[in-house]
């Protein structure tokens, strides 16, 4: 296997993004009072290179990294690849690498770790150290973590968890957090922790390099220190921590230590949010009390700027839950030709391509799709048939609309696990996280006629023979036609 | 004088001239603005009645027209001792 070049850091990250044109650096002086922020979202809304800001207002020593992964070019540098990459590319060798031997991570010494250049213990530990940004105006809180991992173990079955759930800074000690039930990190809340009302140790690494990032994102079986060594080809490298057992990445820019508290809670958000809108009610939700805080020197603090799109939210996300729904559909043999999320459907649409080889196969991949650990963040899957690009939205949108029954081919499902965060919820089942979905099937029916009853496609590609279409396109530029790309 | 924001879903919540328990932040600049306080504390919607001002926001974050001034009478900790 040839060497997997990608950036171990988010520094190598910032400095490959600089020499490629994918970053920008910004001198003059940025406030982290919405300043950042609105730059962040700009960046995302014009596609715009990533923002490397080196002077912060109040904050002299730190740099903020934006948008690092909200655009397709940035994805590809990630990985090593060339920028220029095709999306399809960029999936492949992310299946590739997630489909390849495990790789352990190292755990290396503390002196050798660039984040324990600055370790605040006791009384000076205090969020307003760090350059926390006013992401968005109107947010309930500065967001300590916006592209970052919270760390945890569960303490039973030993496994590790990094997940990306956001962060707001309640006080100098205390955050809260989105941690959804459904989450890993939910799960050993609820099963373990909480009932027995024991604090749960955590660390939050942030400036991660953008594959241990990706990782944390990633919907993946494959705990996170595992799938980021296996996406970067090497081990990853990790620490122990100050004040718990835990280890974190030793690269990171900025760890957090503490404790998840069972029996305390603060109000966390409104926060500006991946569909676009902010949506999910204020509420008391998990609450971190931070015991520790290590730094590097020059320390960078990655931000992310959810909104309308695109930025990584969308990207990574429609991107990972996509690929993984693809291994879950192939684990079952059932023969699609891919899975693909578009980033502006906010990652709620999963558009199946498959060979219709028997009936129902659209609602066993509804079934597989929605009951599955990526279900939560999606409420529709359009089945659509192997011979519709399933990245060509043109393709699909007409088969959608010419092909799906209204009554036969759209199928709802109520009562189905949800978050507060659809927009379209009513506010009742955003309090409860109740969710619906649905089904589009854009496939025709097995028991038609597939020579009398199946419509045939007239398209020049469909209803010309060869000949002909060697003919015309042969002939184009002779009718006066300019030369076609 | 300070400068206090809270969030409410209705202004009603802010009664005036009784003892509120409220989650306010602080606007003052610096590096501490924004971070929470839960205080036991009284409002007016006569400006000039307290020293300190306070704004709100509604459920979505949106700034309300109403302003208040308001009083701080305690902090209160909610957070378990043994945390602390
Ligand atoms: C920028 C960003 C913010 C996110 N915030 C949250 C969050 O607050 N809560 C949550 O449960 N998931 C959040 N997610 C989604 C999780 O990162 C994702 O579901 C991940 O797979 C969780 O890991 P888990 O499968 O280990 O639980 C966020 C994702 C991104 C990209
Ligand atoms: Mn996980």
């Amino acid at each position: 296997m040839s060497k997997i070049n990608a950036p171990k850091s988010n520094r190598e990250f910032v400095e490959a993004c600089l020499k490629s044109g994918d970053a920008v650096r910004i001198k003059q002086e940025v406030d982290w009072d919405l300043e950042a922020g609105a730059i962040v979202r700009r960046v995302c809304e014009l596609g715009e290179s990533a923002p490397f800001m080196e002077k912060i207002k109040d904050y002299p020593g730190f740099s903020y990294f934006g948008a690092p992964l909200s655009t397709y070019r940035r994805m590809a540098i990630s990985l090593g690849m060339d920028p220029a990459s095709s999306l399809p590319e960029i999936g492949k060798e992310y299946l590739k690498r997630t489909n390849s031997e495990p790789i352990a991570p190292v755990v290396i010494d503390r002196k050798d770790a660039p984040c324990k250049e600055n370790i605040l213990l006791g009384d000076d530990v205090d969020l307003c150290k760090l350059p926390v940004p006013l992401v968005h105006d109107g947010d309930g809180g500065r967001y300590v973590g916006t592209w970052h991992a919270v760390v945890t173990r569960h303490p039973v079955r030993g496994d590790v968890n990094w997940g990306m759930y956001r962060q707001m800074m309640w006080d100098g000690r205390t955050m809260s957090g989105a941690v959804f039930p459904f989450s890993d990190l939910g799960k050993t809340l609820t099963e373990y922790y909480l009932p027995r009302g024991e604090g749960c140790p955590f660390a939050t690494a942030i400036g991660l390099s953008p594959l241990a990032a990706m990782a944390a994102c990633a919907p993946s079986p494959i705990p996170e220190p595992e799938l980021v060594s296996m996406l970067s080809g090497e081990p990853a490298r990790l620490v122990k921590c100050e004040t718990n057992d835990l280890e974190v990445p030793a690269d990171a820019e900025i760890i957090l230590e503490g404790v998840i508290l069972p029996d305390y809670k603060v109000e966390e958000g409104p926060f500006g949010e991946y569909t676009g809108y902010r949506t999910s009610p204020r509420d008391f939700r998990v609450t971190f009390r931070v015991n520790a805080i290590t730094y590097r020197n020059n320390a960078t603090m990655t931000i992310s700027n959810m909104g309308t799109p695109q930025d990584e939210g969308q990207m990574l996300r429609s991107f990972s839950l996509g690929l993984e729904l693809e291994k879950l559909l192939r684990s079952q043999g059932i023969p699609i030709t891919g899975v693909y999320m578009h980033p502006r459907s906010t990652h709620h649409m999963m558009i199946v391509g498959v060979k219709p080889t028997y009936s129902g196969i659209a609602s066993q991949i509804a079934h597989l799709a929605f009951g599955s650990k990526l279900g939560p963040w999606f409420h529709m899957v359009m089945v659509v048939d192997d011979k519709t690009d399933i990245y060509n939205w043109d393709e699909v949108y007409h088969a959608f609309c010419t092909r799906c029954h209204p009554e036969n081919g759209i199928h709802i499902y109520k009562n189905t696990v949800g978050t507060p965060l659809y927009p379209f919820a009513t506010p009742h089942e955003r309090k409860y996280s109740i969710g619906s979905k649905v089904l589009f099937d854009c496939l025709w029916p097995v028991d038609w006629d597939p020579v009398n009853d199946v419509p045939t496609t007239v398209s020049f590609k469909n209803v010309y023979s060869k000949e002909i279409q060697d003919q015309v396109t042969s002939n184009w530029t002779a009718y006066g036609y300019p030369p076609v790309k | 004088m300070n400068q206090w924001e809270v969030f409410v879903m209705d202004v009603a919540e802010l009664a005036e001239d009784t003892d509120l328990e409220l989650t306010i932040r602080t606007l003052n600049p610096g590096v501490q603005k924004y971070t929470y306080k839960r205080v036991k504390a009284q409002v007016s919607s006569a400006l000039d009645k307290f020293a300190d001002q306070l704004q709100v926001r509604l459920g979505r974050g949106q700034l309300s027209k109403a302003r208040f001034s308001i009083k701080v009478l305690e902090e209160i900790q909610r957070c378990p001792a043994k945390y602390l």
